[in-house]
């Protein structure tokens, strides 16, 4: 605040701590109200005018009244500090940017979504994230589902990068996504429905009931291989969505595994889950093996060490886990 | 631009955009009220039509009918552009209209399934496609597409559909509302190459639609 005896009686000059009119001749954002005793507010009024934002410069009279009254004062006070905690409280929610910063992004972030999502709803759900693992087209659906039933005669498992980020899903058949794993978990729900419909055990609510468990087990299993990483020690790229994906591709098998044994039976039940665990062993080991074990031994060369030999157990385990939980999830699905 | 009125509010008001030239605690009588207009006279003719006030474009929805109806025939994108919830009000309330002449009052399924099914097209498109969708707009073509469906639970309603005929009938309508579902998403939102995407998880909805008339 300008200490009033420094202003009183003089003709109003820019001060040191004045914004120069050549940055639009704002007042310290600071200050709460401005201190227009006597003849500042005539100046202040003359040094708004060529700021050029159009505001009609007024003249000192209509002011100098408006603020001697101490009603208004008083509320003027009161709505300019509530007008400077609302925009603390904008600004400390909009990821912590300052206004410009935060139109800036969410204007670049409209123009490459073409939506314009607040950038408040990116803070519990990662949309742009998430955008990427649905960047898919037929082929790649197809290819991948080919890989997932017959993974034996694929030779390079390496994602393609581009600049350090890696390549979206359509054009590199080795990269993780999102679709696939989520309509085969819808899939898998809806398929078991009908399979209890046709055994006579249906009813809406166990659809209900599958559907959670098996979300259940999803998550039981994404938390413990986070914490058996995180044991280790492992420096890895997998983010926890890749490994959401990941895991999510075994309900491809148990789909094939139900509708063969709605079709054919126990034994076709049978044979296609086998048939389906065991690609689904191949296909994480030497997906995992590539993002959790370190580089010399993701080529092939075996390197002794204790280290590299835990990375490769936890592997392991992580691949027999998913032929373990196709097994537990479908088999009293078929009679 | 914006930070600096942002972060000046109290110019804004030591200078409003009309000087303050009344007294606080006395209201002014600024107000003049002007002549009175009659109810009926001028006003009556200008207003616009009822039903192009409520939205309802009777030429639009039998346009958009037809498309769905027509599933080899390529869709226009622009088509979609105004939301209509009209039609696929009416559709809807056919189609539990049809399931209550074979004897199934399952209106609540209806409503519950396709509102959840409208919620995952939603975040599916919008997670798939390059510009986003409206909910609205997801939810009309959803709506629009379910008249095959109807034509399927009015043949329950004469010939039971366990039967191989029957599952060949409700495969082949599933196909058929997935396909016109798909086509007018793809060709709205110019997504490319996601055709069969888009078309699986509507033949999940429509087939969940499906089974409710079938059993």
């Amino acid at each position: 605040m300008h200490p009033a005896g420094s202003a009183a009686g003089t003709p109003r000059q820019p001060s040191k701590r004045r914004i120069p009119v050549s940055h639009l001749g704002m007042a310290d954002p600071h200050q709460l109200f401005d201190d227009t005793s006597s003849a500042q507010s005539q100046g202040y009024g003359a040094q708004r005018g060529p700021s050029g934002l159009g505001y009609p410069t007024a003249s000192a009279s209509p002011q100098a009244a408006f603020l001697a009254d101490p009603v208004s004062n008083m509320a003027m006070a009161y709505g300019s500090s509530l007008a400077a905690q609302g925009k603390e409280l904008v600004d400390k929610n909009v990821s912590g940017l300052g206004w410009w910063e935060w139109g800036e992004s969410w204007g670049h972030e409209a123009r490459a979504s073409g939506r314009a999502l607040p950038p408040q709803i990116d803070r519990f759900i990662p949309v742009t994230k998430l955008k990427y693992y649905f960047a898919v087209d037929t082929l790649y659906v197809g290819k991948k589902l080919g890989l997932l039933f017959f993974p034996y005669l694929h030779q390079d498992w390496e994602v393609q990068y581009q600049q350090d980020t890696p390549v979206a899903p359509r054009f590199d058949v080795n990269a993780p996504d999102l679709y696939i794993p989520a309509m085969a978990f819808i899939t898998y729900v809806l398929v078991a429905g009908l399979a209890l419909g046709t055994q006579d055990r249906f009813s809406p609510d166990l659809l209900g009931l599958q559907a959670s468990s098996a979300l259940a087990w999803l998550t039981l299993e994404v938390l413990a291989i986070l914490l058996s990483l995180y044991l280790v020690t492992v420096n890895t790229d997998l983010t926890t969505i890749d490994l959401v994906a990941f895991l999510g591709y075994k309900y491809v098998g148990m789909i094939g595994g139900i509708l063969m044994g709605l079709l054919f039976g126990k034994i076709g039940y049978y044979l296609v889950l086998g048939w389906c665990c065991m690609s689904i062993f191949v296909f994480m080991i030497r997906t995992l093996r590539l993002k959790i074990l370190a580089e010399a031994a993701a080529e092939g060369v075996p390197v002794r060490g204790a280290r590299n030999q835990l990375r490769m157990y936890l592997t392991m385990a992580v691949a027999a886990a998913q032929p373990l939980l196709m097994y537990w999830l479908t088999f009293h699905l078929v009679r | 631009m914006i930070m600096e009125e942002v972060e000046d509010p109290i110019t804004k008001m030591i200078q409003p955009q009309q000087p303050y030239t009344g007294q606080i605690f006395q209201p002014t009588q600024t107000f003049t009220p002007t002549t009175p207009q009659p109810f009926y006279g001028n006003s009556f003719e200008d207003e616009p039509p009822l039903l192009e006030e409520l939205g309802i474009n009777f030429d639009h929805i039998w346009q958009k009918t037809l498309t769905v109806l027509h599933p080899l025939k390529v869709a226009d994108g622009s088509i979609m552009n105004e939301t209509d919830l009209a039609g696929p009000m009416v559709f809807c309330l056919a189609f539990g209209a049809t399931l209550l002449l074979a004897g199934k009052i399952q209106f609540g399924y209806v409503y519950g399934i396709s509102a959840i099914g409208c919620l995952g097209m939603f975040c599916l498109l919008n997670l798939m496609s390059m510009t986003g969708v409206s909910f609205g707009c997801v939810a009309s073509v959803l709506g629009y597409c379910l008249l095959p469906m109807i034509l399927l639970s009015s043949f329950a309603v004469i010939f039971s559909l366990q039967g191989m005929v029957g599952i060949i009938l409700t495969a082949g309508i599933i196909g058929w509302c997935s396909f016109s579902a798909s086509k007018i998403f793809i060709s709205a939102l110019a997504m490319e190459g996601q055709q069969l995407l888009v078309a699986y998880p509507c033949a999940l909805l429509y087939g969940v639609f499906a089974l409710i008339s079938v059993f």
